[in-house]
């Protein structure tokens, strides 16, 4: 199982990726990203995987949890 | 491509020395030296891609389906990817030394020479020049930008393009209008710049004068190239072969549309060309979601709205006296775009406003809803 981790202080809220993976992320009111899932369902893995490679300020990692 | 249902093999070729990066650190925290470059690197692409560095594409063989490489070798495709992007604009009769800011290398090259400079001069007054000058401005050096045209004008309309010089002029950025175009001076390196009104130097010049796009190696193919890899709607540019990001120009009937060289259409349309290239008779038309940012001169500008924008905003919320504000373009039908100016406000929500606004919402109870 992966988990996805977000840098709160570089995110920049561009919203990348909940466009990328709806499903794995969101934008709170501050416009900060937020994960839905800990861990990740393995039904889910890929989304992760490229919602996490779109934010443009390298805010977002996966690693096996 | 893995997301739209392809396990199949994928090989990923690239020019560049580095895993996969950002470049949009590159102009702000990596330039400043505030970041390592290893800030800028994307999560490493999962272990079933095949990730090939300093591989460099020459030729395209259509027929054959075969990318020739460098280094002799030919990879037989089933399907193929161009997202070749672009590089750096340099200045025509440019003596040798120019300096450029476009690739990782190119940041941490930058760094290391600007932490010893006391003034530098940039040449371009677009996105990226714009926020090198501000990184450097707020490192304390003396910077000067000098442009043919108005600084951001051009790119984003003349309402934030004065909202944005406006904001620079305050932090001490010396603006230099040269309509009639510089040229560099030096020898061994660049110390300057002549135009028509006077001369200029600096210890560190960088060219931010645009950027063209990757398309020699397809030359010859039978693609057809204008200024870019031109698709269809689909992102489709001819039976297995898609393109997407900086390189691909877009034909809408019997329309080419410009180059959208940003983040944002990178990523969206790549996502299209990929399920094109899986299902090019089942998938949908590409649509752009246009999204824009810069942050500059203390200015975080978020856009929802294709560029430019013309005419004044109406306030939805916030002040710009006050410095954060939710503004919104209209046109006769109704909003068309909309900004928020040092305004926290989910991306979602602020495409509600602009590009993704109900034209028949009237702006109160936009404000309502927004509240």
């Amino acid at each position: 199982m992966k988990s996805v981790t977000v840098d709160e202080n570089r995110c920049e809220g561009h919203g990348l990726c909940q466009d990328t993976a709806p499903d794995i992320f969101e934008l709170n009111d501050d416009g900060v990203a937020v994960v839905l899932h800990h861990p990740i369902p393995p039904a889910l893995t890929r989304q992760a995987e490229a919602g996490v490679r779109v934010c443009p300020v390298a805010a977002l990692r996966i690693a096996e949890s | 491509m893995r997301l739209a249902g392809h396990d199949g093999p994928i090989t990923l070729l690239s020019e560049e020395n580095h895993q996969p990066y950002s470049r949009v650190p590159l102009s702000k925290t990596v330039l400043a030296g505030n970041d390592p470059t290893e800030r800028a690197m994307l999560p490493a692409a999962s272990g079933d891609i095949d990730v090939r560095l300093n591989t460099r594409a020459e030729r395209l063989d259509v027929t054959g389906r075969r990318v020739h490489l460098a280094d002799g070798e030919r990879l037989r495709y089933d399907g193929l990817v161009i997202a070749t992007g672009a590089r750096a604009r340099r200045l025509a009769g440019r003596p040798a030394g120019e300096a450029v800011l476009r690739t990782l290398d190119d940041a941490a090259l930058l760094a290391g020479r600007l932490a010893t400079a006391g003034s530098v001069l940039v040449v371009g007054g677009g996105f990226l020049g714009m926020e090198i000058a501000s990184t450097c401005r707020a490192l304390g050096k003396a910077v000067t930008v000098i442009d043919r045209d108005p600084p951001l004008v051009r790119l984003l309309g003349s309402w934030l393009a004065e909202l944005l010089t406006g904001a620079a002029l305050d932090h001490g950025i010396r603006l230099v209008h040269a309509p009639g175009g510089v040229t560099l001076t030096g020898t061994d390196s660049i110390d300057g710049v002549t135009h028509a009104a006077g001369a200029l130097t600096a210890d560190l010049v960088i060219s931010a004068v645009g950027d063209q796009p990757n398309i020699e190696w397809l030359q010859g193919s039978g693609l057809e190239l204008r200024g870019g890899v031109v698709v269809d709607e689909r992102c489709l540019a001819a039976p297995g072969i898609v393109a997407a990001g900086d390189v691909a120009i877009r034909r809408i009937g019997d329309l080419l549309q410009p180059r959208t060289p940003h983040w944002s259409n990178a990523v969206e349309q790549a996502r299209a060309a990929a399920r094109a290239l899986l299902d090019p008779d089942g998938c949908p038309a590409y649509q752009p979601d246009p999204y824009f940012w810069t942050e500059q001169s203390g200015l975080d500008v978020k856009i929802s709205g294709h560029l430019p924008l013309a005419g004044t905003p109406v306030v939805l919320d916030g002040s710009l006296p006050g410095r954060s504000a939710l503004v919104q373009w209209h046109d006769d039908r109704g909003p068309v775009a909309a900004a928020a100016i040092n305004y926290k406000i989910p991306v979602v929500r602020l495409k509600r406003f602009g590009y993704r606004a109900e034209t028949s919402t009237s702006d109160r109870s936009i404000v309502r809803y927004l509240r």
